[in-house]
């Protein structure tokens, strides 16, 4: 390839040092930015970089492609957003007991636009949540999940639950009421189920019950593990989806010529980035999310407003159906992320897979219902095994006194057999 | 005649050693309960041969560990085993109502006696100044109760010993045994249901349900040995035994030498004997108009005066807390709004005491000081909130770019599409 362009002996140190530079990365950069999901078209990593950059750019997607298929790469954005607010967060942001409370009060009061940051990291992190599930429910209805590409939809989910798991442990860090006590129902709740659930939960805590040491593991997770784990799987996610192509349509018929991703695509894209991102800031300035009084062990608050979907979810299926309501759910679940492995038919039109278009429709309705009925309900009675103790006990009587009146609630929670207090968000 | 002889000695052998068995083990229990009931280990005792219920509620008790045993009250001869012997004189048997006064008092008068275990010796002559000990001495009244009435005969315990009938959680249920007891009551002209007013009163609320030690039972107003009803000149002085600014308050304005002459009851007038009624903020004009009737005079006018000035100062509170938690909820740090807080809840709650001596003034001059604290926490959560108004503002910039960025791309990709026609896409 030396051939191509001038000799090593022409042009000052500083370009010769560039043409090396060229020289050594060569198309393998390209390789990199198409595993980001950064480019699309097919590579030939012989060719010189600024070559093989314009052979990509002049690819053409696919004719069906069109805005359903743009959901994952909004989820990808929404990604690169929590990054970079999460990374300037960070500077700030103390994961201890005694200053992560303040660090954040520091944040939104004190830091220029460090309340920009946070709520457009809170608000990334929901919609990317919603374009996430969206993109899912996409993949599924278009059977796009079907051989060969069922591992890449295992790593989707693997991917899915990396989410959750982010949103778990970072709804901990602001260490307010909300944040512990929602925590620890949910780490109860854990410790409820049977045979690990008592060994996990352990390790989640690492100690008798939230405190410093879970904040310091929600953070390491959150900040470290996590964010490994995802660009592992994402970068997986985007290999296969270059080596096996995007799915065929569903429907054999108009196939257009496809748009050019230069510069039509990659236009698009840019316009739905900046408005994404101007969405995203809109929703972070009209509605901050607000902070708690700061965690207090001691304090069992009176009811919780948790603003975690799947606590609400959670919350209104044991209410009204059960914990085995909440069981048959989870295992619904369970079915149809695994259905790929055994829906192995080449039918890819929704109308004529009956049963897995049922049983998701069922599920995601299902699941929509309950999120606005676990919203209405708004109260997580606070179950945990340190409660009724201090109840009794420490309590002042201010909060004994208004026991009475959310006590229809509590027994609304125990009306389930015995574990239906702990078992409140057995599904998570 | 002799082998019947030998048969009988046999037999009686056998049964004396049959019966020596439960015998042996009877003396070695009663050893054992008289080393219990520390007669130096005495090897018979024999007061518990029949009363052994007795002697297991007094090993219960207190006394059964300070070498006192069953004669030191009763009398009789512990070492005989036969009953006449055993209840020979001095005899006591079940002490009168007088004799146990003066049975209980032989120890509990005693000072240096009563000295080691931090005890007062003044029970019996605390007793004799009381109703009850005036029933019981002077009038020989067999309804008077005596020291055992309300300790227990057998299973005396201590007052802190949660089991013991004086315990305070206990000593209303004590007290009500007879005073409520309708028929027995109106022979002394006692109305009943003081109990169950107390119960439901702040009081009653602090000790029965919050287990808040500190709130009185019926001793503490009416005393326990000395028990008598407060005279009306008396009641402002037993309330302000704990309510001491609020005393102090009353005394200073122009009810307190009312009160003392006693041309008014005290504390009662307003807030009722066991039931402790607390005066609500917006009731505090008419209570003072259930005495001074005539709307238009000068009292009247205070009444009015005062219950604005609380509710202002109450209003003032309630505003504070809720900035403190716009201020929380805004992530601004609150520490000092809240220790200004607290100094005006001082300053708020003095205001209760302070209405007693009917000071306008001084009263108006708390409330100043709370509003003033309120006004400045209020005042920073205004700011808190204009900053997050303010916040607003980054939308116009942030959409003009935004649809500015997307004009301009669309009208880069139009121009590119005019400049090659061929590739047009579709």
């Amino acid at each position: 390839m030396s051939e191509r362009d001038e000799g090593p002996g022409r042009g000052s140190w500083l370009s010769r040092f560039w043409q090396d530079v060229l020289r050594s990365t060569d198309a393998s950069l390209l390789g990199f930015l198409r595993f980001l999901g950064l480019l699309y078209g097919p590579l030939a990593r012989r060719l010189p970089i600024d070559q093989a950059f314009r052979k990509s750019l002049n690819y053409r997607l696919p004719g069906h492609i069109g805005w359903g298929h743009a959901l994952g790469g909004i989820t990808y954005l929404l990604f690169i957003f929590m990054i970079i607010t999460g990374v300037l967060l960070s500077f700030y942001y103390r994961p201890s007991v005694q200053e992560a409370y303040p660090s954040i009060q520091y944040i939104v009061s004190r830091v220029p636009f460090g309340w920009m940051l946070r709520d457009a990291h809170v608000w990334s992190a929901s919609l990317l949540v919603v374009a996430g599930v969206a993109h899912l429910v996409r993949v599924f209805f278009s059977g796009a999940y079907k051989p060969p590409r069922e591992t890449n939809w295992l790593v989707g989910v693997l991917l899915v639950l990396v989410i959750a798991a982010f949103g778990a442990t970072g709804y901990l860090l602001p260490w307010d009421q909300w944040a512990y006590w929602t925590v620890t129902e949910v780490v109860n709740a854990v410790d409820g189920l049977p045979l690990l659930g008592g060994f996990v939960a352990g390790m989640i805590k690492g100690d008798e019950f939230v405190s410093g040491a879970t904040l310091s593991r929600f953070f390491a997770l959150h900040v470290i593990v996590l964010p490994w784990a995802m660009l592992g799987l994402l970068i997986l996610h985007f290999a296969l989806v270059r080596k096996q192509g995007i799915a065929p349509p569903a429907e054999s018929g108009r196939r257009g010529v496809g748009i050019r991703f230069w510069p039509d695509h990659l236009a698009r894209s840019f316009a739905v980035g900046v408005l994404l991102l101007a969405l995203v800031l809109t929703l972070a300035a009209l509605f901050p999310r607000p902070i708690g009084e700061p965690a207090n062990p001691y304090v069992v608050p009176d009811s919780l407003v948790s603003t975690w979907v799947v606590v609400d979810v959670s919350l209104a299926l044991v209410r009204y159906l059960g914990t085995w309501g909440l069981a048959l759910f989870s295992v619904l679940a369970v079915v149809l992320f695994l259905l790929p492995l055994f829906d192995r038919k080449p039918e890819r039109r929704w109308r004529k897979r009956p049963v897995a278009t049922a049983l998701a429709t069922v599920y995601l309705l299902g699941f929509l219902l309950a999120w606005a009925v676990g919203r209405r309900l708004e109260s997580v009675p606070p179950s945990s095994s340190l409660a009724p103790a201090l109840e009794e006990r420490v309590l002042p009587p201010e909060i004994g006194a208004e026991e009475g009146e959310s006590a229809d609630e509590d027994a609304g929670a125990e009306a389930a057999p015995e574990e239906g207090g702990t078992d409140d968000e057995g599904g998570l | 005649m002799r082998r019947d002889l030998t048969a009988c000695g046999v037999i009686v052998i056998l049964t004396a050693c049959t019966l020596a068995t439960p015998t042996s083990a009877q003396a070695q229990g009663d050893r054992r309960l008289a080393q219990q009931l520390g007669t130096g280990g005495a090897s018979q005792y024999g007061c518990v041969i029949c009363h052994k219920e007795k002697r297991r509620d007094f090993a219960e008790g207190i006394h059964s560990n300070r070498g006192i045993v069953c004669h030191d009250c009763h009398g009789g001869d512990p070492a005989a085993v036969e009953r006449e012997a055993a209840h020979a004189a001095p005899f006591v048997g079940t002490p009168t109502k007088m004799e146990t006064v003066r049975i209980c008092g032989d120890c509990h008068s005693d000072p240096n006696r009563m000295r080691p275990f931090g005890l007062p010796a003044d029970q019996a002559a605390e007793l004799r100044t009381s109703r009850h000990g005036e029933l019981l001495f002077y009038r020989d009244d067999p309804n008077a109760p005596t020291c055992t009435d309300c300790h227990d005969s057998h299973t005396i315990r201590r007052p802190e010993d949660a089991r013991s009938d004086v315990h305070p959680l206990n000593i209303m249920g004590t007290c009500v045994a007879c005073h409520d007891d309708g028929p027995l009551m109106s022979e002394y002209e006692l109305p009943t249901g003081q109990g169950e007013t107390y119960r439901a009163s702040a009081h009653g609320v602090g000790l029965h349900e919050n287990f808040n030690f500190a709130a009185p039972t019926c001793i503490s107003c009416h005393g326990s040995h000395s028990a008598l009803p407060a005279t009306a000149t008396e009641v402002a002085d037993v309330c302000s035994q704990c309510h001491a600014l609020v005393g102090q308050a009353f005394y200073d304005g122009p009810h307190g030498p009312a009160a003392r002459a006693g041309k008014i009851p005290g504390c009662l007038s307003c807030h009722s004997n066991h039931g402790t009624e607390l005066v609500p903020i917006d009731g505090i004009e008419a209570t003072c108009r259930s005495c001074h009737e005539e709307a238009e005079s000068e009292a009247g006018a205070m009444g009015v005066e005062i219950q604005a000035v609380i509710a202002r100062a109450d209003q003032n509170v309630r505003f504070a807390e809720e900035a403190i938690q716009e201020l929380v909820s805004s992530g601004r740090e609150t520490d000092d709004a809240r220790f200004r807080l607290s100094g005006a809840l001082t300053d708020y709650h003095r205001m209760g005491p302070a209405q007693h001596s009917l000071d306008l003034e001084a009263l108006e001059d708390l409330g100043r000081r709370v509003s003033s604290v309120s006004a400045n926490i209020r005042n920073r959560a205004e700011v808190a909130a204009e900053q997050r108004w303010e916040h607003k503002l980054i939308l116009i910039p942030a959409w003009f770019l935004a649809l500015a960025a997307v004009f301009l791309a669309s009208l880069q990709v139009r121009q590119r599409r005019r400049d090659e026609p061929g590739e047009r896409d579709e």
